[in-house]
């Protein structure tokens, strides 16, 4: 997503607090225009939890490790849900598709956990394994049933901008990889991928 | 009061908080610039408090401008805004030593209350950036001289080597001796991450 709109918004709700101010003296006009900052203080919340997931987060620049860390880090600070990072320091980059796709996939279970698991922290694992990479998200949340979520979901396609675990699925097959779900009510869930790393 | 320089490649921003800023009893605009370059020389000239920049300039980018002003002997203190909350933005405000990191999605009465956070020699940064910070460093705080330590808290005080010197009585040689052996010992980069790292666990 571009920033354009950001721009005008957070300039536009700066002279109008300047406008809110100068208005003392007559309540009810000061109070139209500070119901017109609160609703564009809400449009930026809006926004806010778009804006960075959009952004290229320099794939060409960054190595793996540091694409995965900036990663958790904008999970935290989006949710303020915990993201327990094990991250080995040789972890070494790896060939660009594969380095989109495991931000898109991470992005995505990321986000799952914290919609869905009610947990407070989730834990993220990236490692290499031969000329493999493998990932793991995992939380100790409420669990669901894998196959019936799979199912619904080939029913219901991609949908806002959200391809769920189905899409992460494809997304693997695509690649050559393998995709592993381990979860059932009660009992966490555990999301395991590994690709190939060129 | 709070002097301010605005750098923004967006001259709607500018001129909003311009506005803004103005309005404030305690803070006065002192000058603004779309162009990055433009930045240092506006520094030179006014000597602000704060400088409240954008990542993206014109003619050069954020970072190299905030690291030509960390080299400066009275630097002003840093205040990145941008529209991005994300790691990217985090981590380049971190390694350039920003003092804070204000957001654009959110409201400008919270960049007000940053600049004034800086400006009282806070390091203004999401909850996210010390968990980071502390992940990465290597060194313990266990192996740090008596000396490394008072010259550890008062960076974390946002105090100047030569502010520091002139504490310690010592020469800023000396201080800038004992700063690169600190540095290198808690495994940080720069001032700030030194100061966010004191913030999270001073010496025991």
């Amino acid at each position: 997503m571009h920033d354009g709109p950001v721009q005008d918004i957070f300039a536009a709700l700066s002279q109008l607090q300047v406008l809110e101010r100068s208005l003392a003296g007559d309540a009810m006009a000061q109070q139209r225009a500070n119901q017109a900052v609160q609703l564009l203080e809400r449009a930026l919340g809006e926004i806010r939890n778009f804006i960075g997931a959009f952004r290229p987060p320099g794939f060409e620049r960054r190595a793996l490790g540091e694409i995965v860390e900036g990663l958790a880090v904008q999970h935290e600070t989006l949710t303020d849900q915990g993201v327990e990072l094990d991250l080995p320091t040789d972890l070494g980059d790896c060939a660009l598709p594969t380095k989109i796709a495991i931000y898109r996939i991470l992005q995505e279970a990321l986000a799952n956990g914290h919609r869905h698991s009610g947990a407070s922290r989730q834990r993220l694992t990236v490692h290499r394994r031969g000329s493999a990479i493998a990932l793991t998200v995992s939380d100790d949340g409420k669990g669901f049933d894998p196959q019936r979520v799979l199912a619904s979901e080939a029913d219901v396609g991609v949908e806002g901008g959200h391809f769920g675990l189905r899409g992460i699925q494809d997304r693997v097959a695509m690649l050559g990889g393998s995709f592993a779900i381990d979860s059932a009510p009660g009992r966490g869930t555990s999301l395991t991928v590994t690709l190939p790393a060129e | 009061m709070i002097r301010v320089l605005l750098a923004d490649d967006h001259a709607i921003v500018l001129e909003g908080l311009r506005a803004l800023l103005d309005g404030e009893p305690d803070i006065k605009v002192a000058a603004w610039t779309t162009d990055g370059t433009e930045v240092l020389k506006l520094v030179q000239q006014h000597k602000p408090d704060v400088v409240v920049l954008d990542l993206e300039l014109t003619s050069i980018k954020g970072t190299a401008v905030i690291a030509a002003l960390r080299d400066r002997p009275s630097a002003p203190k840093v205040l990145v805004l941008t529209a991005y909350n994300d790691g990217d933005s985090l981590r380049s405000a971190l390694d350039a030593g920003a003092d804070g990191l204000a957001l654009k999605t959110e409201s400008p009465q919270q960049t007000l209350t940053a600049i004034r956070q800086v400006h009282g020699g806070q390091l203004v940064f999401p909850q996210a950036a010390r968990r980071w910070i502390e992940g990465r460093a290597a060194g313990a705080p266990g192996d740090l001289t008596p000396r490394e330590r008072e010259v550890w808290s008062l960076v974390a005080a946002g105090l100047t080597n030569p502010q520091i010197a002139e504490r310690l009585g010592l020469s800023d040689n000396t201080v800038k001796f004992h700063v690169q052996h600190l540095f290198s010992k808690l495994g940080v980069k720069n001032r700030t991450e030194a100061a966010l790292k004191y913030a999270h666990g001073p010496p025991r």
